[in-house]
């Protein structure tokens, strides 16, 4: 079931997700989740609905073609050329890991090992979007080549400008970091900037599953 | 006030109602939205009652 | 209860322009909204005048048919754009976080962000007037009519920008209440003891933050179609014109409920004070508010049924089941009423209005609902008469309910009643005589959205009849603004509590100080003040 089976990949994601939302609500017992960390993740919730809006695009105009990628320039077969987004892919995984150590990290008061591990997070996310701009430079279609090249730049594209926002989001606390703003106690904006990471990440695991793996 | 875990069940409800709504009508952009849905709501409801102080 | 009055002997120096520009306290940001609202309703109300105008008569007298596309294109979106869902939201920026019990809501930065983002777009959505006209296909933007081939110009792209702001500005007003709905309540004020105002605002959050992103990606994916060479709905690039019908209304049905669960909520709170006994019902009233909320992101397609490309049983059935917790709602609204001691204040006779029209409303809605008869109706006056019932009947009346209702508290002084009353009737008499013959109209075949019609029709009669109560529904404007001005100058002044009702904004001063409350009453029920004045053996149902 095509239309299915890709945008339940993140649920499994959504599973740690879950948890790492739980972990947040029992640091704070009585008060709850924090405020800034709350408004982030329904951020986040209407976010995964602006991306839902253009998967839906993508496979609404995707099941009417007869055939996909529609017939034209060999450039169109997008896994003929995998090995950049699926490097891109490490890359962005990886990220996620090191930015989960930051937060680890600030959790016990390790500012230190926190500046460190956002240090790498910020090159890695600076070096997916160094490496996606590259991609598109090598593709050989446009947003104007018909439903393809809209649907695929439209998601790639917003996807990239999301991460170019964590990517500046990662800069102000990594500043914030170093000026010696964050402790155990207190790093809202850390705890909110590692989920919003951690959601880019996400959006890209369906983003590569749906354009580049599904027959 | 209810379980956190309770609130999953309005993921569970939104995922049923794709699912029942794409093999009805075959249409993808709607069931794509369902699935969405089910997943923004199940994410809000979930963090808004586990965040909310024990009244 | 002596609450402390304070002389804002220190505030009165800032009180001025640079304050209100700068402010994010929640009170005066929802005046902002509320203000801002109002501006928008009157540009928008000319619209209408000018939509009326051209139709009273067959024949073109004062337009083509290019400026009357644009003006029934912009009557709709500044109508519900900038006026209906800015202006809830600015009664809810008011009265919620005085409700529970809180010193601001949750974000106050972010809040005034949201305001000042909406005259920023309105601007925009409007400048195309000046600069070759604005949008023209309606306020549903079709394509391929939406195209950059057959509208060409800036007036759509200024549309789409000004509306990509305004759904920024709704979202993350919608994240500020429902942080601080769940995480700034009073001690004691749980949520099963929330005014049902608070319950419709956190539902209608839900349908924001839920709903308003899909919108946000279908004019993205609208503005490159139209800019960068796009091909998602245009059919003659291999686009799907349906796929735009799609997501435009997967946003746009929620929207409707975005737009009426609050008008709900701000008459649940007037009618028990002004039939002096409690809400009937209060827990159905949340339920029936969440099951609206969920079942409102299910019936999107039943604006498409015609388009031939839709799951027709799943849809109709859907749009029916969503009328049962509606009528729910209307029973206990009435059953709030029954043997209660009914005062016609101004907000009352707008309340009492709402329930009457929107009954209306939902009646001539649920005809909508079935296929066949959708098939007859759908793009006649029949439609443009719901969509007035409910939104003009329901929110718009509700609106100007909550205005009666709450401007004591936001100022210090009550509008005057005779006015109000004036306004009512005039109002009333005129949007009744504007949208009931639309009814026959849309039987008779009459289409929307057409600048002119057959001479030869037999719609003359009624086209004539809607215009007059289209100025009539001006002329009762003017009885408000006047209303406004000299109680502003010169109004009856008035406590805490002028109406003697239920809840906590009406537990401190009018206006209320910057920090909200001196002191709060205990909280041991959803009528906290009504304990308070019967000392708590009087409690309310109690939870």
């Amino acid at each position: 079931m095509t239309a299915n089976t890709t945008a339940l990949a993140p649920v499994a994601d959504g599973g740690e997700g879950m948890r790492e939302v739980a972990a947040l609500a029992e640091e704070h017992s009585r008060g709850g989740i924090s405020n800034p960390v709350l408004g982030m993740i329904l951020f986040i919730a209407s976010e995964i609905m602006f991306f839902g809006g253009l998967f839906a695009a993508y496979f609404s105009v995707r099941s009417q073609s007869p055939v996909w990628p529609p017939p034209g320039s060999v450039h169109f077969d997008l896994r003929a050329d995998i090995m950049i987004p699926a490097t891109l892919t490490a890359v962005l995984i990886t990220s996620s890991v090191t930015c989960q150590l930051a937060i680890w990290a600030i959790r016990r008061g390790d500012r230190t090992a926190m500046l460190r591990a956002l240090a790498v997070t910020l090159a890695l996310g600076t070096l997916f979007l160094a490496g996606q701009l590259y991609d598109y430079s090598q593709l050989g279609f446009g947003v104007n080549d018909g439903p393809f090249g809209s649907t695929f730049y439209t998601l790639t594209g917003f996807h990239g400008a999301h991460v170019f926002a964590g990517v500046v989001m990662l800069a102000v606390i990594l500043y914030r970091g170093m000026a010696g703003q964050f402790s155990a106690k207190h790093h809202d904006a850390v705890e909110a900037t590692s989920l919003y990471w951690h959601f880019v990440d996400v959006v890209w695991i369906c983003l590569f599953t749906t354009l580049y793996l599904l027959v | 006030m209810i379980r956190p875990r309770t609130t999953l069940l309005v993921a569970v409800l939104f995922l049923v109602i794709a699912v029942v709504y794409y093999l009805l009508s075959r249409d993808a952009s709607g069931a794509t939205l369902f699935v969405a849905l089910a997943l923004g709501m199940g994410l809000l409801t979930y963090t808004l009652v586990l965040g909310a102080p024990r009244d | 209860m002596a609450t402390t009055v304070l002389t804002p002997t220190a505030s009165r120096a800032r009180s001025g322009l640079y304050d209100w520009l700068t402010t994010t306290d929640h009170k005066k940001i929802g005046i902002l909204y509320l203000g801002n609202s109002m501006l928008f309703f009157l540009i928008g109300g000319l619209l209408a005048l000018g939509v009326r105008g051209e139709l009273a008569q067959p024949g073109l007298q004062y337009m083509n048919e290019s400026t009357y596309n644009q003006l029934f294109t912009m009557h709709g979106s500044v109508m519900l754009f900038l006026f209906v869902i800015p202006m809830l939201a600015g009664f809810g920026n008011y009265v919620v976080p005085l409700m529970i019990g809180a010193p601001d809501m949750a974000f106050p930065r972010i809040n005034a962000l949201s305001f000042w983002m909406l005259p920023l777009a309105g601007t925009i959505m409007i400048l195309g007037f000046f600069l070759g006209g604005t949008a023209a296909e309606g306020w549903t933007s079709y394509s391929p009519i939406a195209q950059s081939k057959y509208s060409p110009g800036v007036g759509t792209d200024l549309w789409i920008v000004g509306l990509i702001l305004i759904g920024t500005s709704s979202i993350l007003g919608a994240i500020n209440f429902l942080v601080t709905i769940f995480k700034m309540r009073a001690p004691g004020m749980t949520m099963f003891r929330l005014p049902i105002l608070v319950w419709t605002i956190l539902v209608t959050s839900m349908l924001v933050v839920l709903g308003t992103p899909v919108l946000t990606s279908a004019l993205i994916m609208l503005f490159i179609d139209r800019n960068y060479g796009g091909s998602f709905f245009d059919p003659a690039n291999g686009g799907n014109a349906v796929l735009w019908q799609n997501v435009f209304w997967f946003y746009s049905h929620p929207a409707v409920y975005i737009m009426v669960l609050p008008a709900m909520g701000i008459v649940s709170e007037i009618l028990p004070v002004f039939s002096r006994k409690p809400l009937f019902g209060y827990k159905a009233f949340i339920f029936a508010t969440a099951a609206i909320g969920a079942l409102g992101f299910s019936v999107w397609a039943h604006h498409m049924f015609t388009t031939g490309s839709v799951y027709l049983p799943f849809f109709s059935f859907m749009t029916f089941l969503i009328a049962v917790p509606t009528g729910v709602k209307m029973f206990n609204w009435i059953a709030t009423m029954w043997g209660g001691k009914i005062q016609f204040s101004s907000a009352m006779l707008f309340a009492v209005g709402f329930l009457t029209m929107f009954l209306i409303g939902g009646i001539n809605g649920a005809f909508s609902a079935s296929v066949p008869v959708d098939f007859a109706i759908h793009d006649t006056y029949w439609i443009v008469a719901h969509i007035h019932y409910v939104l003009f009947g329901g929110s718009v009346f509700a609106v100007f309910a909550g205005v009666y209702y709450w401007f004591p508290k936001m100022f210090g002084v009550k509008l005057s009643e005779t006015l109000g009353k004036i306004q009512f009737v005039i109002m009333f008499v005129g949007f009744n005589l504007t949208f009931f013959p639309m009814h026959e109209l849309g039987l008779m075949g009459m289409p929307r959205r057409i600048a002119d019609y057959s001479p030869t029709a037999g719609w003359n009669d009624m086209n004539v009849a809607a215009t007059v109560g289209s100025i009539l529904i001006g002329a009762s404007v003017l009885p408000f603004l006047w209303n406004v001005f000299i109680s502003l100058r010169s109004g009856e002044r008035v406590g805490d509590d002028p109406w003697e009702a239920n809840t906590l904004e009406w537990a401190t001063t009018s206006p209320p100080p910057p920090y909200n409350f001196d002191r709060l009453p205990e909280i041991r029920s959803e009528r906290p003040l009504f304990d308070q004045r019967h000392g708590l053996a009087g409690r309310g149902v109690g939870h």
